[in-house]
């Protein structure tokens, strides 16, 4: 249902094109009596990379595993390219995988560890040293192929990792949070070095993380996954702009969460007041949410701006974080947060005093109360 | 991590510990250089005599060649043997896996006279009395628990992700087991080897009960001797044991460093 809501939704909008290359379809892991990943269904397209993100423990890891063959399915079947690999041994199934870990070979040099899949193949020497040769260069480690990985710094490990896995020219490359061990400057560096690599060799590549910046940022299409389940499939625009769920919108980026009403005309009330939205709304009681930079505050005594959505609120806190302010607005019985462009002269009203909280109907996303 | 100076009390503690634990070894070595034809410290005159009874003893360098090839036999069986066993205990998983452990390493408690009694009750019904198959077999028993246990720890410690890679990359199982774990294992390999070449060359209590006149280890025959004879040889014969002993950990520390070998 997921799937269909997800394909809907690109073809809606126009996402990166090509035929479906990865395909899982109703693929379930059973451990024991605990069910990692009940049933799981979707397609990678062609050339495209599409990311894994979800909370530790949501199967991520598990499918990837499932992908590269280091775990047996228990239900449903894994195809590349029509042909059915839901049971093929790893060796056979042409990946490149680049772990966690890194996962280098620590008793061969670099040269010997980038050669390792190129000799599994029965590639001829010369063309072994040709080709371990032009995949260093391609992670400028050219003049590092006679150490030993444990001489190289972390991100010098990750980029033979990766000129390991991608000089096989595998069918699918498959990344298992390869950035979490680098420090923030250079998992910036290794994100956008992944990302071209990827795009210039056109791999199709799965990617698991479960940083929200890694997958909106390097991928053409999210996977955002709960308790083994797909809880939304698109691009990182619709991800991020018409999450499927509530739990999508809290787990990428930040929100708000109010409570309304819908009244069988179809009215949004909020603390009772009529708050615009767009499309179909459920009826009932809702959680509506909206995230804090989308929002605006100003004086009660102001004029609410036209064509906005405004609710009445008492300004309880503010925090100046430099580029921005973050203010905590009480709306009735609950609190939330307005973030704000700090300019030069501009200030906030007194802590205690009475605001207005504004953002446009397009904002607004309003969920059936309870659904987590 | 910060190294603390070790204050001076503490040091000399240290220094009369160790005095009290090598004493006896160190001499060992004034008494191989007696002149003296009785055991007895100080020597009341110096020579290199005994060394030259040593080599002289038919007896004591047919022991030692037997000891020698032994421990050998011994380190490369167990090893043949511990290795794939230690991978299967580690790697699958199956029913009675623990059990199955435990019970490999269980000789490791048994007092080894148990074991040495144990041994020739067996031994005597099959003709392996006094023979080079019959130490082998016992030699095994107590070398394999040893070869067992660090070679387990040291798989269990590897990153099993290394193999996941060779696999993802196209290696076979075995190309699997013969190019990344194998050689991964090198630490743990040369440090069982090392322990077990020891222990058997050691080994007094069980080869007690199976050697004879016609096949003594080196040990035994010492044992023997002194039994017998109260002079100066049994130094000279332990001052090259302990050469040999401080040879086999100087290779292991060239190859690797005594440290990774045994901790990690």
């Amino acid at each position: 249902m997921m799937v269909e809501r997800a394909m809907a939704a690109e073809a809606a909008l126009g996402t990166p094109e090509g035929p479906d290359h990865l395909v899982l379809s109703e693929v379930g892991m059973t451990f024991g009596t605990l069910d990692v990943i009940p049933s799981l269904s979707l397609s990678v397209r062609r050339g495209e990379m599409v990311a894994f993100l979800g909370p530790s423990g949501c199967g991520k890891t598990t499918t990837l595993r499932m992908i590269a063959g280091l775990l047996d399915p228990t239900r449903g079947r894994i195809s590349v390219g029509g042909r059915d690999i839901t049971h093929l041994p790893v060796h056979d199934r042409d990946m490149g995988m680049v772990f966690q870990s890194y996962a280098l070979f620590p008793h061969m040099t670099v040269a010997q560890n980038v050669a390792f899949g190129l000799e599994m193949r029965r590639m001829a020497k010369v063309e072994i040293r040709a080709r371990v040769e032009r995949a260093l260069a391609m992670v400028q480690l050219g003049h590092l192929a006679g150490r030993k990985p444990k001489a190289l710094s972390g991100g010098q490990q990750q980029r033979v990792a990766l000129a390991r896995a991608l000089v096989v020219e595998p069918s699918i490359l498959l990344l298992d949070e390869p950035l979490s061990n680098l420090d923030a400057k250079l998992r910036d560096e290794m994100r956008v070095q992944i990302r071209s690599l990827q795009q210039q060799s056109g791999i199709t590549a799965v990617f698991v993380t479960h940083d929200q910046v890694e997958a909106l940022s390097m991928c053409d299409r999210i996977v955002v996954m709960r308790g083994g389940h797909v809880e939304q499939y698109g691009t990182p625009n619709e991800i991020y702009e018409r999450p499927a769920t509530p739990f999508v919108a809290s787990f990428v980026g930040r929100t708000n969460r109010l409570s309304g009403r819908v009244d069988p005309s179809g009215r949004l009330l909020i603390e009772g007041r009529p708050v615009a939205a767009e499309g179909r709304l459920p009826e009932g009681a809702v959680e509506v949410l909206v995230r804090p930079h989308r929002m605006s505050l100003r004086a009660a005594s102001e004029e609410p701006p036209a064509g906005l959505n405004s609710l009445p609120g008492v300004l309880t806190g503010a925090t100046f974080v430099g580029d921005l302010i973050q203010a905590t607005v009480r709306i009735g019985a609950g609190e939330i947060t307005v973030e704000q462009l700090t300019r030069r002269r501009s200030g906030l009203p007194e802590p205690g005093s009475a605001v207005t909280v504004a953002w446009e109907a397009g904002d607004t996303m309003v969920y059936p109360e309870g659904r987590a | 991590m910060q190294i603390h100076k070790t204050s001076k009390p503490m040091g000399i503690l240290v220094a009369v510990l160790f005095l009290y634990l090598l004493a006896p070894v160190i001499l060992v070595f004034p008494i191989s250089l007696s002149g003296d034809s009785v055991l007895r410290f100080p020597p009341t005159s110096w020579s290199l005599r005994w060394y030259e009874a040593l080599f002289e003893n038919r007896a004591m360098l047919g022991a030692f060649w037997t000891s020698l090839s032994l421990a050998a036999i011994v380190t490369v069986l167990s090893l043949v043997i511990a290795v794939p066993a230690a991978w299967v205990m580690v790697r699958m998983e199956f029913r009675g896996r623990d059990l199955l452990f435990n019970l490999f390493t269980a000789p490791l408690l048994l007092p080894t006279i148990v074991l040495g009694l144990a041994i020739l009750i067996v031994f005597a019904s099959f003709g392996l009395l006094a023979t080079m198959q019959g130490l082998i077999l016992a030699h095994l028993v107590i070398t394999l628990p040893y070869a067992l246990r660090i070679l387990a720890v040291s798989l269990a410690t590897q990153n099993m992700a290394c193999e996941e890679a060779a696999k993802t990359l196209g290696a076979k199982p075995l190309t699997v087991f013969f190019r990344v774990t194998l050689p991964m294992l090198t630490p743990g390999i040369v440090a069982a080897a090392a322990l077990c070449f020891l222990v058997s060359f050691d080994e007094v209590v069980i080869t007690l009960f199976l050697t004879g006149p016609r096949i003594s280890t080196l040990p035994v025959e010492l044992y023997n001797y002194v039994y017998n004879t109260a002079d100066p040889l049994v130094a000279a014969a332990s001052v090259l044991l302990i050469l040999l002993t401080l040879g086999v950990i100087l290779v292991v520390e060239r190859a690797m460093g005594l440290g990774r070998a045994f901790v990690k």
